[in-house]
């Protein structure tokens, strides 16, 4: 499947989590076409911790999304799991990425109207994984929120809110785990608490970790960490 | 003020610029789309209505002279003599006389019922009658009557005879070429009588024809036109004159019955479509709460810049009466052309000459639109005065300035207000207002315990987590819709298929043996021959009635009058005349509910129908006066029955003891004649040509085809409530947009294809249409059951697939509607969730 030139070659690990060559986004604005960056190249390993640091707008969240699948680049190409995403339309990269790849996000975007356990059971559900209440209530005890499972999202802190996030982007027991800003709206304490689980489920289960962040505290944490600045990703 | 400031004016101009532009962005952006669609139906419903209530009245009410062909109508029991003719033009008036019966019309073997007018020379006095040449040419004024030798008939008359224009028509012994159609006569009036379709002939021609016969049922008329003074003398010296009984009457006085239909029946469409405004009133209050909040931080940037209260408030009022503007011109033109669809689906029953429609509902449409923004929005965006500048620093404040109940209330006043004036009197208003209040809470309660139920199945299902989680998660958003579209949906269903429904039950309810035929002015020394006749053909036994005509002059020596009763209905009963008859026997299907019948050596005593009774206030015991060949017959009333009047046997109001009436009756009958009616009428008409047949199904089925006539205006105001009712769903999905969108967006995210979203969308939105389809399918049902049981004593099961078509019709509504007004949301790009917070 990587036998593409511009494939990721063997030495870049047996199977790399992502890869993504010759990767740019660009958009059209008042004044013409813009491009937020071109021709990035990215390999990130298995179990990896990486984080992407940069200023706001710098175009950190649109490459998480990007190697997310979340949409398609003006030009390049991305692979999860050895899966060429870029080769899939809208609905086969929804389908990559039911129960394989996680989200966490600044805002929680958890769903109102439905309790801390639906939230959780909603990714169980669209992953197909059926809408098992146990695993999902299993799944926010190890976020430390098993006295919380009924409550709804809007009655909860903060950092609880974001537990129940992280709950829901790990209960599908994906391969990689894409984290924008994730403590972004938390106060310091509770930001430290809050990355404190991701790193440690990154080790316990071996999930690739990427986190898009300004957050220096939370980049020196990772295992590799790239900067991104005017459209260039360096080390 | 200080030098350099702006002065009124220009602070006037700059808020005019601020509102026209505020305005091209917000329409151009969508967000006033549905407010202003709301407002184009509820003007166009109170419109189409005013419209057509304007001309119908104009048309009866304004020209009463041409609804008698005269200026005066003298009705009398013989042909005037002529004497009164002479004495007529004396004083210089005009003056003609008509008769009016039915008959039964020949055309090669196949034979109808027609009510003949036979005119003299000189007919119209007022008023036109309108002919055509032809089926599809356009018709024109005639330049007078039918010639002697020749008959014009309506166009109904040839297609129940399959016949053409040009088809010679036997009419009692003679046979007349039909030469002309007639489109329209002044003084046809509405009646059971007049149902038969028309044949216009000459006077002269009746006498040839032995159409007329001792105890022939004819209303005799001179028409009268000239100066009112010379009207007034003619009147005076009539009623000294030798010669029948006469009645002198204007046109008001000959109609009374027309203006009240008329009145009710507008009154009626005007509150049909007020509740279209109650279900744009919601999709309005909802639209203006979400644009005004969309609105919270343009204000706060005005405020911050200097702009006072008081120009945010002009701003905000401005933009409204602009969209109020043009919605209401665009309403008006849909209600203009919506009465024109009413217009034509009441072509049979209204008269083909309808005044030209006036501007004033127009001016009324425009003058709603603008009180309904006034009422449902502009207390909203009034709100937005009170925005802090402070809100440009911190995003809280001012957040709560929309949380208020007084458009609410401003609302529910503007609409009670609307109902009061709509309905003319304070009672109906109430009525109408808790009738409609009571169907919406009835409504809004059992969406809302569906939607709780939903809630609870989800929380129950493991696996059917997201087809029951959009309803149950937005109730209110959902409670609304599904009351507004299932208001819709009822009043449709309630109108077309419930009361369809109903008169099939009726007629099938009708015994296959009931009798589909009455013989009517069968003269005395006819009787017997007649009695053998029938033996003979069919084997038949039937009662014949003996029958007179009577009119109620007083209860207990108490002179009844029309205007001492407020029920029309009642004002007409006491107005006409009376089908009386007189037997010693109970009549069959007629039971005694009060007092006894009479026995076998009865007094002056009456009995009369208990529902009739009941409507004029006659007990057991009173004494009643009626006029019968213009004499007075006084007894007492000793029964009151119930009559079965479905029966197709001959019923009667009132029934006197044998002996009490001493009158030359006529007699009339009723029997099956089925399959040998081609057979038997002809032969009839030939040996009996005074006896009249009434065929009773051609007479059930012109009732049934005005009441479908009436009801299709009613089914296109209740399609217009519809039409809102998808409005106010296009309103709450429009207002839950970002909502949604952001739903969708997270659902992407983890993994939901689009089509799974779609699917899911769609689901959602039949579901919620299922449950108003299901709503409105039971109480329309209910209702059609109910009164099949309690008013109509119907053998009525619970039309169950009204509910089901309302169920299917609801869910294909909604879906295909919400599909259509909200798809953009559901294909929300999961990447706006990171565009949302990018860092």
């Amino acid at each position: 499947m990587l036998n593409d030139e511009a494939a990721p070659t063997a030495a870049d690990a047996a199977q790399p989590a992502l890869a993504a060559r010759g990767l740019g986004m660009r958009f059209r604005g008042p004044d013409g076409e813009v491009a937020l960056f071109d021709g990035l190249d990215l390999t990130i390993r298995s179990g990896e911790s990486v984080a992407i640091l940069g200023a706001s707008g710098s175009g950190k969240s649109t490459l998480l999304g990007l190697l997310a699948g979340l949409e398609q680049p003006s030009r390049g190409r991305v692979w999860a799991d050895g899966q060429e995403l870029t080769a899939l339309d809208e609905d086969g990269r929804a389908a990559a990425r039911a129960g394989r790849i996680g989200f966490v996000f600044q805002a929680f975007h958890l769903l109102t109207g439905l309790s801390a356990l639906e939230n959780v059971r909603l990714a169980l559900e669209l992953a197909a994984q059926g809408g098992d209440s146990e695993a999902a209530a299993h799944a926010l005890e190890r976020v430390g929120l098993g006295h919380r499972l009924h409550h709804p999202p809007e009655r909860l802190s903060g950092g609880e809110q974001q537990r129940v996030a992280i709950a829901r982007a790990l209960v599908t027991g994906p391969r990689l785990l894409m984290a924008d800003e994730p403590t972004g709206n938390l106060d310091d304490t509770t930001g430290a608490q809050v990355a404190g689980l991701l790193f440690e489920l990154n080790r316990a289960e071996r999930t690739t970790l990427v986190v898009a962040t300004h957050d220096p505290y939370v980049a020196e944490r990772c295992e590799t960490v790239y900067r991104f600045r005017d459209g260039v990703l360096s080390r | 003020m200080s030098p350099g400031a702006p002065g009124p004016l220009s602070r006037r101009l700059t808020a005019w610029r601020l509102a026209v532009r505020f305005l091209g962005r917000d329409l151009a952006a969508g967000r006033l789309g549905i407010l202003a669609a709301a407002l184009v139906v509820a003007v166009a419903a109170v419109t189409a209505v005013g419209w057509l209530g304007d001309r119908v009245e104009a048309a009866t009410a304004s020209r009463a002279a041409e609804l008698i062909a005269a200026d005066r109508l003298v009705r009398t029991d013989e042909p005037a003599p002529e004497a009164w003719l002479a004495a007529a033009r004396e004083r210089g008036l005009a003056a003609v006389r008509t008769m009016t019966f039915p008959t039964v019309v020949f055309v090669d073997g196949r034979s109808q019922l027609a009510s003949v007018k036979a005119v003299e020379a000189g007919y119209p006095l007022r008023g036109e009658l309108r002919v055509a040449e032809a089926r599809d040419a356009g018709d024109r004024a005639a330049a007078g009557r039918p010639p002697p030798g020749e008959v014009w008939v309506g166009a109904r008359l040839l297609d129940l005879l399959d016949a053409e224009l040009g088809a010679t028509l036997e009419v009692g012994r003679s046979s007349y070429p039909a030469r002309r159609l007639v489109t329209a006569e002044p003084d046809r009036g509405g009646g059971f009588g007049n149902m038969a379709p028309r044949l216009l002939m000459a006077w002269e021609d009746v006498a040839g024809s032995a159409l007329v016969g001792a105890g022939s049922r004819v209303d005799y008329a001179l028409l009268l036109a000239g100066p009112e003074a010379a009207l007034q003398d003619f009147a005076d010296w009539v009623r000294r004159a030798d010669g029948p009984e006469a009645e002198v009457l204007t046109g008001e006085e000959a109609q009374p019955a027309i203006g009240e239909i008329v009145g009710q029946a507008e009154r009626f469409l005007g509150l049909a479509a007020l509740i279209t405004v109650v279900v744009a009133a919601a999709a309005v209050l909802l639209t203006a709460r979400h644009y005004a909040a969309a609105q919270l931080d343009r204000v706060a940037v005005m405020r911050v810049l200097g702009a006072s209260q008081g120009r945010v408030l002009a701003v905000q009022a401005l933009v409204l009466g602009l969209v109020a503007l043009a919605a209401g011109a665009a309403g008006t033109a849909l209600g203009f052309a919506l009465h024109l669809a009413m217009v034509a689906a009441l072509a049979d029953v209204l008269p083909a000459d309808l005044p030209a429609a006036g501007p004033l509902p127009a001016l009324y449409g425009i003058g709603l639109g603008t009180l309904a923004t006034a009422g449902f929005a502009l207390p909203t965006l009034a709100r937005l005065r009170h925005v802090p500048p402070m809100r440009v620093l911190r995003r809280t404040a001012g957040a709560g300035v929309l949380r208020t109940a007084t458009p609410y209330a401003v609302a529910a006043a503007v609409i009670a207000a609307l109902m009061a004036w709509r309905a003319g009197d304070p009672a109906l208003a109430a009525v109408v207002l808790g009738a409609t209040g009571g169907t919406l809470a009835a409504l809004a309660g059992a969406a809302y315990a569906a939607v709780r139920l939903a809630g609870w199945l989800r929380a129950r299902t493991g696996s059917r987590l997201l087809w029951l989680t959009g309803p149950s998660r937005r109730p209110a958003a959902t409670v609304v819709q599904v009351v507004a579209v299932g208001v819709g949906l009822m009043a449709l269903l309630l109108l077309s298929t419930v009361r369809q429904d109903l008169l099939d039950a009726w007629q099938a309810g009708i015994p296959a043996d009931a009798p589909d035929t009455f013989l009517i002015d069968v003269a005395p020394a006819d009787v017997a021959a007649l009695r053998a006749f029938i033996a003979e053909e069919l084997d038949l036994q039937p009662t014949f009635y003996p029958t007179v005509r009577g009119r109620l002059e007083a209860v207990d020596g108490a002179r009844v009058q029309p205007e001492d009763f407020e029920a029309a209905r009642t004002r007409r009963l006491v107005n006409r005349d009376l089908n009386l008859t007189w037997t010693r026997a109970l009549p069959e299907g007629n039971t005694v509910v009060a007092g006894a019948w009479w026995g076998d050596d009865p007094g002056a005593e009456w009995s009369v129908a208990a529902g009739y009774a009941e409507r004029l206030g006659i007990e057991v015991g009173d004494g009643l006066t009626l006029a019968i060949d213009g004499e007075p017959v006084t007894g007492t009333v000793t029964s009151l029955r119930q009559v079965a009047w479905d029966s197709f046997k001959p019923n009667f109001f009132v029934i006197a003891a044998p002996g009490l009436i001493d009158a030359y009756p006529s007699y009339l009958t009723s029997l099956r004649l089925g399959d040998a009616a081609g057979r038997i009428l002809p032969a009839l008409n030939e040996r009996f040509p005074g006896v009249t047949p009434v065929d009773v199904g051609a007479i059930l089925e012109t009732a049934r085809r005005i009441v479908a006539q009436g009801a299709r205006v009613v089914e296109l105001m209740a399609a217009l409530t519809l039409a809102a009712g998808v409005v106010v769903l296009l309103a709450a999905l429009r207002t839950a947009a970002a909502e949604r969108r952001f739903e969708a967006s997270l659902l992407r995210a983890l993994g939901a294809s689009r089509r799974r979203l779609e699917a899911l969308a769609v689901a959602e939105l039949a579901a919620s249409g299922a449950l108003a389809g299901l709503l409105a399918g039971l109480a329309a049902a209910s209702a059609g059951y109910l009164a099949a049981g309690q008013l109509f004593d119907l053998a009525y099961a619970f039309p169950w697939p009204v509910v089901a078509l309302g169920v299917a019709v609801g869910a294909v509504t909604v879906a295909g509607a919400g599909w259509l007004g909200a798809r953009r949301d559901w294909r929300a790009s999961p990447m706006a969730l990171l565009r949302g917070g990018e860092g």
